[in-house]
């Protein structure tokens, strides 16, 4: 009798103690993502409608899939969408290699005065996405720009905001921003890599090359799912430089990135049916990406393992 | 895009600061005896000066005025979610272009019963046929915009050019400017500038948007409006016009250091010019916009504006009145000009005269040029209705021009660009629609 009853004190106790530490998690998840979610669901379904020309009054109906097949059909989304993607398959790569081999060579001991290296590499990071626009805008105006200046003294003309250089000048400022932080993540699990693995790669006459890539690379793989996983969730929500950048060059439009197509819907044309739609449809992008990677990292993984 | 600005030079930069005035919507709490206070929100220069003339004249009505930023520079955003939050002004400036879809949206009111018949009487119809939609009456035009162009009458001397009545002759004259002074062009073909390819298409007898059958017909890419994309494409492609934006420091600098020898615009643009380049005084006239068709001469406009009275407006008589006064009392014009020259053509032609014997002509040698608007206005097209999403269709064709100019498409292929992203909008709203010759 008395054992049970401390049993059931102690288990009530812990479903108090779960429910204090999760509750503000919880309270958090409805107040900024359950309910904005919730709220993004009904505006796609629901609209205030003035059929014929819309002069007369309003009254709501549900329109079913009707804001979906809009924004589906319009050729500003697809290109916007089209965007992002070529953003991503530009970014990701050079991100997820450039912060692993900036990792590797900080932990490889090549490099001295490596706390220095460390914080300067992480500097850009600590300086919000909209003052780094401004900054790399500042560095890409002609007449501004003491870069496009010494260049052009060099003979060589380039217009870092042209057609067909806009999205390269983005990327170049995402990475000078997130290069650092992700590095650092990629430092960390590199320490946490057995230090007798490595010198026994050494004992077999592995070079400092063959140790960094076959054999520290392999060892933090699940950090680099994860930094490719938050990468893609943060590009498919490209939005702050492109939007300070079209300020400068015509060839961002206001429908550049699916986000900004978001922004342009709801507060320019003022359709937020539309807006809610493309919202929904670009969550369901990402949440279907993150998915995607996660299984396919887990599915590789078992097999690694089955193979051992 | 300063060049619009100088016009509407609305923008006090600060009136951001301007705290949203408290006593919005007061009208209510106003004892009975005391005075029906509304609220008037408008970018147009001078509208503090007419503000304080009406409030001046008489103790019914007490207007409070605030500055807000020009459409596109948040403006229309500023509006869109003050109505949405229910804290809309009584009157509210609206431009024609985003007419209609003020209307749809509900926040400017049907005024069809409210506007008197001697106000109709007064107004030009061209005018209020494009504030008019399904024979309602939504906003009261301020002024009308008839496109004209100013050019340079020294270097047209200087190279012994004539003045080009037709777009044949203006074609030439590009082309023989090109020859005789080739670092100079005739004009430049603005990248930011759907409102001209608007009024271009407008004058050659396109019908962009149509409202017969009960939906919103679309056809962006018509026959006129094919021609006259041909026709700027042509003299983009043979270089005969610069390819820039028509607004900011560039074309400040064109225009200033006398690259460009003329400007098509509409009627206001004279006004800003004096303002803009003042060391330029005696150089400029203003001529007719050259014709396809000399026997039937017709004209777009560029610019103007409209007052709305607001859904949200608690005493929509009062803010009536106010209106009226506005657009139809010599008093009102000669107030707006207090605050420095301005050309617009009132859209009370009624008007005229205050407005004419305001302006002083010898930045433009003492032609008289209100008496051209006066002939220009009366062949404006009738019939050209806007569309429901105009200020989204004109960034869309924006964003292709831009890439006309920089030689990766063409003007057609913006307009197209603009018309099927214009669709899905219209479509979401929930509005009947059909297209033609896509």
């Amino acid at each position: 009798m008395g054992t049970t009853r401390k049993h059931a004190t102690k288990r009530r106790g812990e479903r108090f103690a779960r429910g204090v530490l999760m509750g503000p998690f919880f309270a958090l998840f409805v107040v900024v993502f359950l309910i904005p979610v919730g709220t993004a669901l009904w505006l796609s379904f629901f609209a205030e409608d003035r059929p014929g020309l819309g002069f007369g009054p309003d009254r709501t109906v549900f329109v079913g899939l009707r804001s979906y097949f809009a924004v589906l059909s319009d050729p500003t989304f697809l290109s916007s969408l089209g965007t992002v993607v070529s953003y991503c398959l530009l970014y990701i790569p050079l991100m997820v290699v450039g912060a692993l081999a900036l990792a590797l060579l900080l932990d490889s001991g090549v490099v001295r005065l490596r706390a220095w290296a460390q914080l300067g590499l992480f500097m850009p990071h600590a300086v919000p996405g909209i003052i780094a626009a401004i900054i790399w805008l500042y560095l890409y105006t002609p007449g501004l720009s003491p870069v496009v200046d010494l260049l052009g003294k060099a003979n060589i003309t380039v217009d870092f905001l042209g057609v067909h250089t806009v999205l390269p000048a983005i990327v170049n400022i995402s990475l000078w921003s997130n290069l650092g932080y992700n590095m650092v993540i990629f430092y960390a699990a590199l320490q946490a890599v057995p230090r007798e693995v490595i010198e026994a790669s050494v004992v077999d006459g592995a070079g400092p090359m063959r140790t960094a890539l076959s054999v520290k690379a392999p060892l933090v793989r699940s950090a680099i799912v994860t930094v490719a996983m938050f990468t893609l969730i943060w590009a498919l929500q490209l939005f702050t430089e492109p939007v300070l950048l079209s300020q400068s060059t015509p060839m961002i439009s206001a429908r550049f990135s699916p986000s900004m197509y978001i922004f342009d819907a709801a507060f320019t044309r003022n359709n937020y049916g539309l807006a809610a739609a493309a919202s929904v449809i670009l969550l369901i992008c990402t949440i279907a990406l993150s998915y995607g990677i996660t299984r396919w990292s887990n599915r590789t993984d078992r097999r690694q393992e089955i193979a051992r | 895009m300063p060049g619009r600005l100088t016009r509407r030079s609305l923008l006090l930069t600060a009136s951001l600061a301007l705290p949203l005035a408290a006593c919005a919507q007061a009208g209510g709490t106003a004892s009975r005896s005391g005075p029906t206070k509304i609220t008037f929100w408008s970018a147009l220069r001078g509208s503090k000066q007419v503000v304080d003339a009406f409030n001046r004249t008489q103790n019914k009505i007490q207007v409070v005025f605030q500055q807000i930023p020009s459409g596109d520079q948040g403006g229309y955003a500023k509006l869109s979610n003050a109505a949405r939050a229910g804290n809309a002004p009584d009157v509210a400036t609206i431009e024609y272009p985003q007419v209609p879809g003020f209307a749809i949206d509900g926040v400017a009111r049907d005024l069809s019963s409210m506007v008197s018949d001697r106000l109709r009487a007064k107004l030009l119809p061209q005018a209020l046929g494009l504030t008019t939609f399904d024979s309602r009456i939504f906003t009261v035009p301020l002024d009308v915009e008839p496109m004209v162009m100013h050019y340079r009458k020294d270097l047209f001397d200087q190279y012994g050019l004539t003045v080009p009545r037709t777009w044949d002759e203006f074609e030439t004259l590009a082309r023989t400017l090109k020859s005789k002074a080739p670092n100079r062009r005739l004009y430049v073909f603005p990248t930011d500038g759907a409102q001209q390819v608007a009024a271009y298409a407008w004058q050659a007898g396109a019908q962009w948007f149509g409202t017969k059958g009960g939906a919103w017909n679309v056809s962006l890419a018509d026959a006129p409006t094919r021609r006259i994309a041909a026709y700027w494409q042509r003299l983009i492609d043979e270089r005969l016009v610069f390819t820039n934006a028509g607004t900011g420091r560039q074309f400040d600098a064109q225009v200033s250091q006398g690259l460009v020898l003329v400007r098509l615009t509409g009627a206001w643009d004279a006004g800003a010019q004096m303002k803009a380049h003042t060391t330029q005084k005696g150089r400029w006239r203003v001529a007719p916009l050259p014709q396809w068709d000399l026997a039937h001469p017709a004209l777009g406009t560029q610019g103007g504006s409209t007052f709305a009275v607001t859904k949200n407006s608690t005493h929509p008589e009062a803010a009536m009145e106010f209106i009226e006064w506005q657009v139809s009392d010599p008093a009102a014009l000669r107030a707006r000009l207090t605050s420095g020259a301005s050309s617009q053509y009132p859209a009370v032609p009624g008007l005229l005269e205050v407005g004419r014997a305001a302006f002083n002509r010898s930045y433009y040698g003492g032609q008289d040029i209100y008496r051209l608007f006066d002939d220009e206005a009366h062949k404006i097209r009738d019939g050209w209705i806007w569309g429901p999403r105009m200020s989204a269709t004109q960034r869309v064709m924006q964003d292709g021009l831009a890439r006309a100019g920089a030689g990766q498409e063409t003007v057609i292929d913006a307009v197209r660009a603009a018309q099927s992203g214009t669709m899905p909008d219209l479509r979401a709203l929930g509005l009947s629609t059909t297209e033609y010759s896509t």
